[in-house]
C-alpha cells in the first residue's frame, strides 16, 4: 500500500452536467510550448476533427465555445439521439461502426438551422476554464472515463449511486432492485460514514429522492460540507451536487445554476468546482487524507472524438420501446467520454491515464467504478452488486508514496479580476 | 515560492434567468420528487395539488423543488439558519 493511500480517509466525488471531455479538456491537446505540445499525453484535439453537417459539408471543430447561450435549444442526449451521435444513422444490426459522426446532423434537428448545428463542434480553450485546466493538468487527467450509457442525466448518474441503472436509459424513476442497495446504505450498513451533500433545497438531490425520506441522515447541503471541511468532520464518502437551476436564494439574492448543464452559465460551474477544491485544501489535515473525483454524469450531446468501448454487459435489456431506436440495448458498450480529474496531494502532476488509444494498455472507466472504489476501499470488496460493477476498474492505486510540497500546488481565488 | 495562484472570473452580470424554460431534467427532478412524496408522505395534499407539468420556468421548478425536499428532508436546515460549525 502507499503512503498516500495508506493516509487515505476520505474520498468526495463531484459530479458535475452534460459536457464531453472534448469539450472542455480536449484543447489541452492544442497548446504548443517550445515548438512542441504542451500536454502529449492528453487524448484531446488534433483541431481537424470533423462531422458532416446536413448539407454534407464537414464541420470542424472549433474553439469557441461560450459560458451560456450558445447551445440553445438543450442538445439532445436521450438515447436514440445519443445513438445518432456515436452511430450517425447507421442502420441496426451486427457491424454498425461507432464514427463519432452524427452529432452536428443530430443537433440540427433541434435548432433547424444549419449554422447554428455547428455549435456541437465548439470546445474551450484552456484560458476559458482555468479550474478544469488547471486540475487536470495539475493532478490525474483520466483520458478514457466514459458515462456509463449512451443515454441522459438519471440512468448514468444512477450507475454513479448503484453501480447499475437497473435496466433503465431513460430519465424514469426506477425500481431498486434487492439485493442491490446505494453506496451509501452500503456504507450505512457497515457502520461506516456517508453524505450526499446537494447544494440547497431549492436545487435538491437528482434521482434518488426515494432516500430522501428513508436515509434522510445521509443528506446535506453544500455549507454542511464546507463546514465539515473546516472542522476536518467529513464522512468517509462524499458525494456532492452541484446546483441544478436560477433561483433567488433565502436573503432574496441570486444564485446561479452550476451544474453547467446546457444553457447554464459554465464559469458558476468553475467557481463552484474551485469552492470544492479550495474547501478540502483550506485544512492541511483534510486535504492530506482527501481524494476528490470531478466528474460528469454524462457529455450532454456535445462532439467527443473517442467512439465508445464495449464493456461488461450489465445483466439487463432495455427493449427496443424503452431505447426509442427500434433495437434493444444490452449495456454492452458505455456512453460517450467526460472529463474526469482525480486530485491529490499524492498524486504526481500531471498524471494522465492513459485510455483508449493505449490499446492494451487503456485503463478504462465509467460512473460504476465509483461504487466499485467505495465498496473495494472502505468495505473491502463486500457488498452484493452486478457484475458490472464487480468487474469496473477502481481508482484509488493513483495515489502514490510522496505528498507534494504546498508550493506546487494551485489555490483557487474568486472574484472579479 | 507560494503556491500556485489561480484566479477564478465570476460569470458574466445578466447570466441569472429563472424566467429560463426548465429542461427536461429539472421537469424529471419533480415528477421523481413527486414519485417520492406519493409513496412516503400522507399529509402533503398542499404540495401535491401542483401540477408538474404547469411547471415553466427554473423559478417554478425551484420553489417547487424547495417545497418538496423541506417536507421529504425532515433533518436539513431551514433556508434561513446559518451553516453548521
Amino acid at each position: 500500500m502507499t503512503v498516500g493511500l495508506s493516509k487515505l480517509k476520505h474520498l468526495v466525488v463531484l459530479m458535475m452536467e452534460n459536457r464531453s471531455f472534448d469539450h472542455m479538456l480536449g484543447g489541452l491537446s492544442l497548446v504548443m510550448e517550445g515548438g512542441k505540445k504542451k500536454y502529449p499525453g492528453v487524448n484531446g484535439l488534433t483541431g481537424n476533427e470533423s462531422n458532416p453537417d446536413s448539407n454534407g459539408k464537414l464541420i470542424q471543430v472549433n474553439p469557441n465555445a461560450k459560458f451560456q447561450s450558445q447551445l440553445d435549444p438543450d442538445p439532445d442526449h436521450h438515447f436514440p439521439g445519443v445513438d445518432m451521435q456515436i452511430f450517425n444513422g447507421a442502420p441496426q444490426g451486427p457491424g454498425r461502426v461507432r464514427s463519432m459522426q452524427g452529432f452536428v446532423k443530430d443537433y440540427f434537428t433541434q435548432t433547424k438551422d444549419v449554422n447554428r448545428s455547428h455549435n456541437i463542434m465548439s470546445y474551450f480553450t484552456p484560458d476559458k476554464l482555468p479550474v478544469l485546466s488547471t486540475l487536470a493538468t495539475q493532478f490525474a487527467l483520466f483520458n478514457g472515463w466514459f458515462s456509463s450509457i449512451p443515454g441522459p442525466t438519471i440512468c448514468n448518474r444512477a450507475f454513479a449511486h448503484y453501480g447499475t441503472s437497473f435496466g433503465q436509459v431513460g430519465m424514469d424513476i426506477f425500481e431498486i432492485l434487492a439485493p442491490i442497495m446505494s453506496s451509501y446504505e452500503r456504507m450505512l450498513a457497515a457502520g461506516k460514514t456517508t453524505k450526499l451533500y446537494y447544494f440547497d433545497q431549492s436545487s435538491s438531490t437528482m434521482e434518488i429522492v426515494n432516500l430522501l425520506k428513508n436515509q434522510p441522515q445521509i443528506f446535506a447541503t453544500y455549507d454542511q460540507f464546507i463546514a465539515d471541511c473546516a472542522g476536518n468532520t467529513l464522512p468517509e464518502y462524499s458525494f456532492i451536487e452541484p446546483c441544478y437551476n436560477d433561483h433567488e436564494g433565502p436573503g432574496g439574492g441570486q444564485i446561479l445554476a452550476s451544474d453547467q448543464h446546457p444553457d447554464h452559465n459554465v464559469q458558476e460551474g468553475e467557481k463552484f468546482i474551485a469552492s470544492i477544491y479550495n474547501a478540502i485544501r483550506g485544512n492541511p489535515a483534510v486535504w492530506d487524507s482527501t481524494a476528490l473525483l470531478v466528474v460528469y454524469d454524462e457529455h450532454g450531446g456535445i462532439y467527443d472524438h473517442v467512439p465508445p468501448p464495449d464493456c461488461t454487459p450489465d445483466g439487463k435489456s432495455a427493449d427496443e420501446t424503452a431505447t426509442g431506436t427500434g433495437a434493444p440495448f444490452n449495456f454492452d458498450y458505455l456512453g460517450v467520454r467526460v472529463p474526469a480529474i482525480l486530485i491529490s496531494p499524492y498524486i504526481a502532476k500531471g498524471t494522465i491515464v492513459p485510455g483508449t488509444e493505449a490499446g492494451a494498455n487503456a485503463r478504462i472507466f465509467e460512473h460504476a467504478s465509483i461504487p466499485a472504489t467505495v465498496t473495494n476501499f472502505f468495505l473491502n470488496g463486500d457488498a452484493k452488486r452486478t457484475n458490472r460493477e464487480a468487474k469496473a476498474s477502481t481508482f484509488l492505486d493513483l495515489l502514490g508514496d510522496v505528498a507534494r510540497p504546498d508550493a506546487d500546488l494551485p489555490f483557487f481565488t474568486l472574484g472579479k479580476h | 515560492m507560494p503556491p500556485i495562484e489561480i484566479k477564478v472570473p465570476e460569470p458574466a452580470k445578466g447570466s441569472f434567468d429563472h424566467n429560463r424554460l426548465a429542461g427536461k431534467l429539472l421537469l424529471s427532478q419533480t415528477l421523481h420528487l413527486r414519485e417520492a412524496l406519493l409513496r412516503h408522505l400522507k399529509d402533503v395534499a398542499e404540495v401535491l395539488a401542483i401540477n408538474p407539468k404547469d411547471l415553466k420556468t427554473e423559478r417554478d421548478v425551484s420553489n417547487y423543488v424547495q417545497r418538496a425536499t423541506a417536507i421529504l428532508h425532515t433533518q436539513a436546515r431551514k433556508p434561513s439558519e446559518k451553516p453548521g460549525k
